[in-house]
């Protein structure tokens, strides 16, 4: 596969108002040249194995494997890298870059935070001052995020327009990097956005994909079906671009089925809920209204709400080599306790959702049979939404004696 | 260069806001007060090429209940009640979605002119541009400071209408009436290829639009009226732009 691509057959390109044209080809031109350089990914290697964290373990989970009684389970704990998700890889190779071109400010839109959280990581690490935008709701419910984006130095802005979600902190981001693309380079946060970005998130990420390959070998074993949870689609990209050209392994995305698959209760998709339409600066699938707006969407998990697919994983999913199918809230949460129980891991709540797939596919498939599944990020930043709904009583009583023990004096001391 | 300073206003509206009949008195009192061209916004979820009162004005447009039948409505409406040019502004997504060709018709049907979509440029417009000119209907192409040269040409060049929207970097200093070297030679440079001009950069005063008028067809007029909707929420529409208007233009004219 080349390493960029403007379409990936109708979906794509580079629907972009004419103010960031002139950005998003100088960074295609920036990329294509960095990707091609062997100085280029040594350094990405380089900070993969001594910041990144790599290679993450892949794990047998024998446990939850023999309770399904049937295929086995293997985990990409990809959550063990450094700021605890995927994230931090498209981070390393866009920061890299924005080094490269001379940029002196990197911005990043983020929606569960782990995206922000790693830019902000590496900004610290780089030396570059960084601007994150985050919807409120977001913020919200991604507190702990927040907390650690603004520990490393970033300014994380509240995002209040539209749903106050991700797509609007994208919107946000854009409009940012119209005015400030002479010095600044806008982070993008999956394998989405207009052209180059896609293609350069998902070669970025593809490091999973070729670990996950490299460690099947060395662990005796072809895997059957790669699983893997899909928001804009850069954990599911990464681990399925190295076998998109093969046959096998079957390739599942997993989208997040909410409450409900009525309009506003879910984020999915791929499962013939999305239409063919052009926002945010590509055309791919999306939640609309039908009369030409961006819908709302509902997950419990804010990595997974975005209304629309990376275009990719568009055009895998129209020629049938990604099949996709949902996960619910409850089914995540569920997928979040047996992990945890099972297996001594804690899943982010949106790679739960692959995990609960997994757990599914186990059962129905034979002993000899192998799944990969991603978790994509941990679950430590989900800590106040799982306290609430799997243990509401108590983590009530211990927030209620935290806030009484938060003299106001304590509070302006931790503030300063 | 025609309709050099002549000052002329195009004056800009965000459909159905504050709501479908108050749109329709603020194009009126617009027209009223000596706009010489509408650019009727139809309202979308992710206005990402607007800043945020346009972008919370689009808000409140779609929750008071907005659908592009309505918007059809609306330039139709406008239509039959004024003789001023109008354009319809839309993001790519309602253009596309339901056709782009039924699109370009509808607005055709309904009177206006024009077509701006800020994010279908010429490479990437589904069909927009060769729609308009089957349909007889500009497809205005959009340009900025920062577009490069070979990229000008091609854009001016290769529409159908010597119409160019020109987005001029922002930051007008002091007195108002600077507009910069910069934006001064992008707009020389769209002359040289042939191109008409309608600019605008944030303007709120007569001053700023006295500065503009020599060098462009048109002074492109945009978030102040919606700003002032925003603000004067008691007050009457028509009369509200009518006024807010011709005061604008005092200087310009």
């Amino acid at each position: 596969m080349n390493s960029y691509q403007d379409y990936f057959g109708q979906f794509g390109g580079r629907y972009a108002a004419e103010v960031l044209r002139t950005p998003l080809d100088e960074l295609e031109a920036a990329y294509r040249s960095a990707i091609a350089d062997p100085a280029f990914r040594a350094e990405f290697d380089r900070v993969a194995a001594t910041y990144t964290g790599r290679p993450t373990p892949l794990m047998h989970a024998a446990n939850l494997s023999a309770a399904c009684g049937g295929a086995q389970i293997h985990v990409k704990l990809e959550g063990l890298a450094n700021t605890g998700a995927h994230k931090i890889n498209h981070v390393v190779g866009q920061c890299l870059l924005a080094k490269r071109m001379g940029k002196k400010r990197v911005i990043a839109e983020t929606g569960a935070g782990q995206h922000g959280l790693a830019t902000a990581a590496m900004c610290a690490k780089l030396g570059l001052p960084c601007q994150v935008y985050m919807g409120a709701v977001d913020m919200r419910r991604q507190k702990p995020n927040v907390f650690w984006m603004e520990l490393f130095g970033a300014e994380v802005t509240q995002v209040d327009s539209g749903s106050r979600t991700l797509k609007d902190a994208v919107n946000e981001a854009l409009r940012d990097w119209a005015g400030s693309f002479a010095d600044t380079y806008y982070v993008i946060g999956s394998a989405l956005g207009p052209s180059p970005y896609p293609a350069m998130v998902r070669e970025f990420q593809t490091v999973v994909g070729r670990e996950v390959q490299s460690q099947c070998r060395a662990a005796g074993f072809e895997p059957d079906a790669l699983i893997a949870c899909v928001g804009g689609g850069s954990n599911s990209l990464g681990m399925f671009a190295p076998f998109l050209e093969a046959e096998r392994p079957e390739l599942i995305g997993v989208e997040a089925g909410g409450r409900a698959l009525a309009p506003g209760q879910h984020a999915s998709r791929m499962s013939g809920h999305g239409v063919p339409a052009i926002a945010h600066g590509y055309k791919s699938l999306f939640l609309t209204t039908g009369d030409g707006q961006i819908a709302e969407t509902h997950s419990v998990s804010a990595g997974l709400d975005y209304p629309g697919v990376g275009p990719q994983l568009a055009e895998l999913g129209r020629t049938g080599r990604v099949q996709f199918t949902t996960a619910s809230d409850a089914e995540a949460l569920d997928a979040v306790r047996r992990f945890a129980r099972g297996e001594g891991i804690v899943m982010a709540l949106e790679s739960a959702h692959a995990g609960a797939v997994a757990l599914a596919e186990a059962r129905r498939r034979p002993p000899d049979q192998h799944l990969v599944v991603n978790m994509s990020g941990r679950g430590d930043k989900d800590l106040f939404i799982l306290a609430r709904e799997l243990d509401p009583a108590r983590w009530r009583e211990f927030l209620e004696r935290e806030a009484a023990s938060l003299a106001p004096a304590a509070e302006a001391e931790v503030r300063s | 260069m025609s309709g050099q300073g002549k000052g002329r206003i195009m004056t800009h509206l965000v459909a159905s806001f504050p709501s479908w009949e108050a749109s329709l008195e603020v194009g009126r009192g617009l027209v009223d007060g000596g706009a010489a061209y509408l650019e009727v916004q139809f309202p979308f979820s992710d206005p990402t090429a607007d800043g945020p009162h346009i972008q919370v004005a689009c808000d409140e447009a779609l929750a008071a209940g907005f659908t592009q039948e309505r918007g059809f409505a609306l330039v139709e409406a406008l239509r039959a009640r004024t003789d001023v040019p109008i354009a319809v502004m839309s993001y790519a997504n309602p253009i596309f979605q339901n056709g782009v060709g039924r699109f370009v018709q509808r607005c055709r049907d309904a009177g206006a002119g024009a077509i701006i979509a800020p994010d279908l440029p010429p490479d990437y417009d589904e069909g927009l541009y060769a729609a308009g000119k089957a349909a007889g209907v500009a497809v205005i192409p959009v340009v900025v400071p920062s577009t490069l040269p070979e990229r000008l040409r091609m854009v001016v060049t290769g529409a159908d209408t010597d119409w160019v929207y020109a987005a001029l970097r922002k930051g007008i200093t002091g007195s108002y009436t600077e507009i910069g070297e910069d934006n001064l030679a992008f707009l020389r440079r769209i002359g040289e290829l042939g191109g008409k001009p309608m600019a605008g950069f944030g303007i709120r005063s007569p001053e700023q639009v006295a500065a503009l008028a020599p060098y462009v067809d048109y002074v492109v007029v945009g978030t102040w009226f919606v700003e002032l909707l925003r603000r004067e929420r008691g007050a009457d529409p028509r009369t509200l732009m009518a006024e807010a208007m011709a005061k604008l233009s005092a200087q310009g004219s």
